[in-house]
């Protein structure tokens, strides 16, 4: 979707707010959704819907909160789209605090939680039997429009001509993943020069890298 | 093939969200937590483990070790460069976001920078949790569009005959940035290089480690 969260090449967001501090957490609050999100997923989710989930958030609340209140807006969101709660329910939560009405999941030590971190090094990409389309310095072109779903082309790289860095084999491709529709499909590096994506980098040696699947792609026969 | 899942209504539920949620970030996420103790959904003392593990154990210190590695063992760096997910495993560090990990490396002629302008993939079982800048929308935006302008910011200046190279993570593969060693610690015991490493330069977004 061409949302608000599609933020490549956008002007008018100012400079960075540069930080070399190295502290994961800034507040109590930011540390308990990180918690939260790794303890708690809906059955069958996929990170291609949890990220859709993220670029529905209305675009002022995308911009004005801060960056783990809109994993809890998202979190919330998949939660009730589940089942797993309701809207009613989070106006009254301060009242349903006073006891668990289930019995909570064992708890899972340091060594367990890092021990699930390691097992969470998810593979997304599987033998198939197609071919690859493209080989390794072909030149190809991006589609030039999107689709009112997820999708990870950004508006930034459509219609543009590029070169086959790398075919880094067959992914998950997360247009139909966001639907919950596992298929596979080739996902290249594909090299851009500066001076094809933007105007004002005219003569530029510079060079932005985009990893894309098959379908984002058709080769550049000009 | 129909959707699992329903875009329209989670769209319709942020509108009711933007006005129902508590008025606070911090109230916000105890709601949500409070309902999901409440319905036996999440145990606290996991979030509590969480937390510690992304704050203690999983960080920057786990990328500054394979960099330090890497400067120090030439047959490392060809393996972290061929296969960095095996690579980092070596250390005990594969983990959330690292199963397609690429390591770009930095030399004379190039610098690498990475972004996610899409949402904010970042390799975490290596890194931990990203900085602040890294999430915002200014960096998301510029990344691609003025390297050079943004590395300024941060202290950065790229010389006309150096080549910037942007890595926009929009799949699944996240990147590492391998800085070059600085002048004069090729000496320096591995546990000493880790000192120099610094999370930025893992990114891009710092280039000239020094020697401290």
């Amino acid at each position: 979707m061409d949302g608000i969260h599609d933020l490549g090449g956008k002007q008018g967001y100012g400079p960075i707010e540069v930080d070399t501090d190295e502290t994961p957490f800034h507040h109590d609050w930011e540390a308990r959704e990180w918690g939260l999100a790794q303890s708690a997923r809906t059955p069958g989710i996929t990170i291609d819907w949890w990220r859709h989930c993220r670029e529905l958030i209305a675009p002022e609340d995308y911009l004005g909160r801060p960056y783990f209140d809109s994993w809890a807006q998202t979190d919330f969101a998949t939660y009730i789209e589940a089942g797993w709660m309701t809207l009613e329910d989070i106006g009254r939560f301060d009242a349903v605090g006073v006891g668990a009405e289930d019995d909570p999941p064992p708890a899972l030590s340091l060594q367990q939680v890092l021990q699930e971190d390691h097992s969470h090094a998810f593979r997304f990409d599987a033998e198939i039997e197609a071919d690859p389309l493209f080989a390794v310095g072909q030149e190809v072109i991006t589609a030039s429009h999107g689709h009112a779903g997820h999708t990870r082309l950004p508006q930034y790289a459509r219609g543009r001509r590029g070169t086959i860095q790398a075919c880094n084999g067959a992914h998950v491709f997360p247009d139909l993943s966001a639907s919950g529709i596992e298929i596979h499909q080739y996902c290249y590096s594909v090299m851009f020069t500066a001076d094809e994506l933007w105007a004002e980098a005219s003569g530029s040696r510079d060079k932005v890298f985009l990893d894309l699947w098959e379908s984002y792609l058709a080769g550049d026969n000009e | 093939m129909s959707s699992k899942f329903d875009a329209g209504k989670v769209a319709e539920i942020h509108q009711h969200l933007h006005s129902h949620l508590p008025s606070e970030s911090a109230l916000r996420v105890k709601a949500l937590e409070t309902l999901l103790v409440d319905r036996g959904l999440v145990n606290p003392q996991t979030i509590d483990a969480w937390v510690e593990a992304y704050t203690d154990q999983i960080g920057p210190k786990r990328g500054a070790r394979v960099v330090a590695r890497a400067w120090k063992d030439a047959e490392y760096k060809k393996r972290l460069l061929q296969d960095a997910p095996a690579a980092i495993d070596e250390l005990g560090y594969l983990g959330k976001a690292t199963a397609h990990l690429k390591v770009v490396e930095n030399t004379d002629q190039v610098h690498n920078l990475v972004v996610c302008t899409l949402c904010s993939c970042y390799p975490f079982s290596i890194l931990g949790v990203a900085p602040a800048w890294y999430k915002a929308a200014a960096y998301r935006s510029r990344a691609v569009r003025d390297p050079r302008g943004v590395l300024a910011e941060f202290g950065v200046t790229i010389d006309d005959d150096i080549e910037v190279r942007v890595w926009d993570s929009t799949a699944e593969l996240r990147y590492l940035v391998l800085p070059q060693c600085p002048p004069g610690a090729e000496d320096m015991s591995e546990d000493a290089l880790t000192e120099l490493v610094s999370r930025n330069s893992m990114i891009g977004t710092d280039r000239n480690l020094v020697k401290s």
